[in-house]
């Protein structure tokens, strides 16, 4: 059973007990008893799940495994699979009631936790988007991808940057009203992300998977925070009096 | 109307049902049996508890067998076989062996519970070693040993690590000529699986199957209550073989959901044997003139509709005698039967 389902494994091997702990995390979250009950492998999910369609990826594979308790296989999913699940939740019409989806989210938040190479390598592309979301809120607005700052998607970045406003068009609702004010965040809510970021423990998570964006985040605020003459300690008061 | 006994032959759980079934209706039964005690299968082979209800099968067996044996309207005759028959439909004189002694009695109708054998996994399917291996065992073995609270390594007596059952062995299979899914031996194999769960809990336990057929309502109380509560394994894929390294014993075949072929090191292997018809069937089909239906039980003439009635006036059947069979089965077939073999009597 130790056999790769993979052919071109592509991540370093570890003890088996490594494995184990992180298995064991995914089973003590709390969602655990609700997303997993058990699996007789129909493939119902998998014929519900768009991503299936297009790559190497089964909602009945991760669900079995888990199911099956499979250590080792749990250990390559936690490494490749579980990157390519879009989180749309149609493999949730499951009729044991299992949610692979779920599953997966659990098992992603663990990778991220342990800072797993392959948490860091799936998020790499959305470090920009993970540091406006964090830092100010608001997603990328649709005039941001440009070419110069997202070589990494793709030559249609820059098809449809220089023709941003015709492509627009092909969505019916309106898409290009937030453009000036995805910038426009005032202080006070920079300080107020900062703090949730901070106390729900989002940072450290950021801090384990990508150090640079921890690091420019911390920047952030520290500007900001000499531009209001406080200490990292005070930004909480300055909250309470705003 | 004939005032004869009714012949019930074997007396295990249809057999039990029958003359209980015979003497509520106010008749005379007269009850059969080879072996020197009551019960039928779930006795001789030492069941360890009933599926699906988990219930100790010698409790529950007892319960049936003193409903009988407390009925004076029944005669219990044990050790003993029938060996030919005189006469049709209403008066027929049956010959009774009891070792060296005989006798003839006179009956109205016969029910038929003659039940069915454990296919012999030594017999044909070589592949799974079961003579070679002390570890290589059978569901009835597993029982014996769960009846005594305890399941062990045979070769050692220690506690096994991994333990798995492969199903459908000796049902479902060309090769060996037994065409037929034996219908129990998914929910069995489930209990077995939590039992040895309930013993060591720390236990990897395994199913192998084709098809998992745990019909009915066994589906979630024995299927996913094992797999969800006691973490049983299923995988679906079928050994090809076993053999032995060192300690272990390594199954090979296919993880046909996952893709991929296996060879896990295992403990203890459980045979989940299938049904064939007894020898007693095969016996009281000849001394009945009983046609047999395709796969070699003995055959009714009303299809889905009518599960008790032969091609014969006057002899019924019931149990594992006409198929595979599960002790719901079997109870009512042996209930229907005595309905229709008393209805029979007053009829002739």
């Amino acid at each position: 059973m130790a056999r790769s389902i993979y052919r071109d494994r592509k991540y370093k091997d570890v003890p088996y007990e490594v494995k184990l702990d992180l298995f064991n995390q995914v089973k003590q979250d709390i969602r655990w008893k609700d997303f997993m009950k058990g699996c007789f492998e129909c493939g119902v999910c998998v014929g519900a799940c768009p991503t299936a369609r297009f790559c190497d990826f089964s909602p009945r594979v991760i669900t079995q495994t888990m199911s099956r308790e499979d250590v080792d296989t749990f250990y390559e999913l936690m490494n490749d699979m579980i990157w390519d699940c879009s989180q749309c939740f149609s493999s949730t019409r499951c009729p044991r009631k299992n949610s692979p989806g779920g599953i997966v989210t659990i098992m992603r938040e663990v990778a991220v936790k342990n800072g797993l190479e392959s948490a860091k390598d799936a998020l790499k592309t959305y470090s920009r988007i993970i540091y406006k979301v964090m830092s100010t809120g608001t997603q990328v607005a649709p005039d941001m991808l440009q070419p110069d700052f997202f070589p990494d998607w793709g030559p249609n970045v820059k098809v449809v940057a220089e023709n941003l406003d015709v492509w627009r068009r092909a969505i019916p609702p309106d898409t290009l009203h937030t453009t000036e004010l995805a910038w426009d965040v005032s202080d006070k809510t920079k300080f107020q992300l900062y703090m949730i970021f901070k106390l729900t423990g989002n940072l450290e998570l950021i801090e384990q998977v990508d150090e640079g964006i921890y690091d420019i985040l911390g920047e952030t605020i520290e500007e900001l925070m000499d531009e209001y003459g406080v200490e990292a300690d005070e930004v909480e008061n300055i909250l309470e009096e705003n | 109307m004939s005032d004869n006994p009714i012949l019930v032959i074997g007396g295990g759980p249809a057999g039990l049902a029958a003359a209980k079934g015979i003497a509520d209706l106010g008749r005379k039964a007269v009850l059969v049996e080879k072996e020197e005690y009551l019960g039928g299968t779930p006795i001789k082979e030492k069941y360890a508890a009933l599926t699906p209800d988990f219930r100790d099968a010698e409790e529950a067996m007892g319960e049936m067998i003193k409903a009988v044996t407390d009925d004076g309207n029944v005669e219990v005759i044990t050790n003993s076989t029938v060996t030919s028959v005189e006469g049709s439909a209403g008066n027929m004189k049956v010959s009774v062996q009891n070792g060296g002694s005989g006798k003839t009695i006179d009956v109205s109708s016969v029910i038929v519970s003659t039940g069915f054998d454990h296919f012999d996994p030594g017999e044909e399917t070589q592949v799974y070693g079961y003579y070679e291996y002390d570890d290589v065992i059978t569901l009835t073995d597993a029982e014996k040993m769960l009846k005594e609270h305890k399941f062990v390594k045979p070769s050692s007596g220690e506690a096994p690590e991994s333990v798995c059952f492969i199903q459908c062995v000796g049902s479902r299979d060309r090769q060996i000529g037994n065409q037929w899914c034996s219908k129990v031996c998914c929910g069995i194999a489930s209990k077995d699986a939590m039992e040895i769960k309930q013993i060591l809990p720390d236990a990897k336990v395994f199913v192998f199957y084709i098809d998992l057929r745990a019909y009915g309502c066994w589906e979630d109380d024995l299927y996913w209550k094992a797999q969800e509560e006691y973490k049983v394994n299923y995988i679906k894929g079928i050994v090809t073989e076993i053999t032995k390294q060192g300690d272990k014993l390594i199954v090979k075949g296919e993880d046909t959901t996952m893709g991929r072929p296996m060879e896990i090191p295992m403990d203890v292997v459980v045979l989940s044997t299938g049904m064939e018809p007894s020898e007693g069937t095969k016996e009281m089909a000849g001394v009945f003139n009983l046609p047999l239906e395709s796969h070699g039980y003995i055959g009714t003439i009303g299809g889905p509709l009518n599960t008790v009635e032969t091609s014969v006036p006057g002899v019924f059947v019931a149990g594992a005698s006409t198929g595979p069979a599960d002790l719901e089965d079997s109870v009512s077939m042996g209930g229907n039967a005595a309905m229709k073999a008393c209805a029979f009597a007053m009829k002739n």
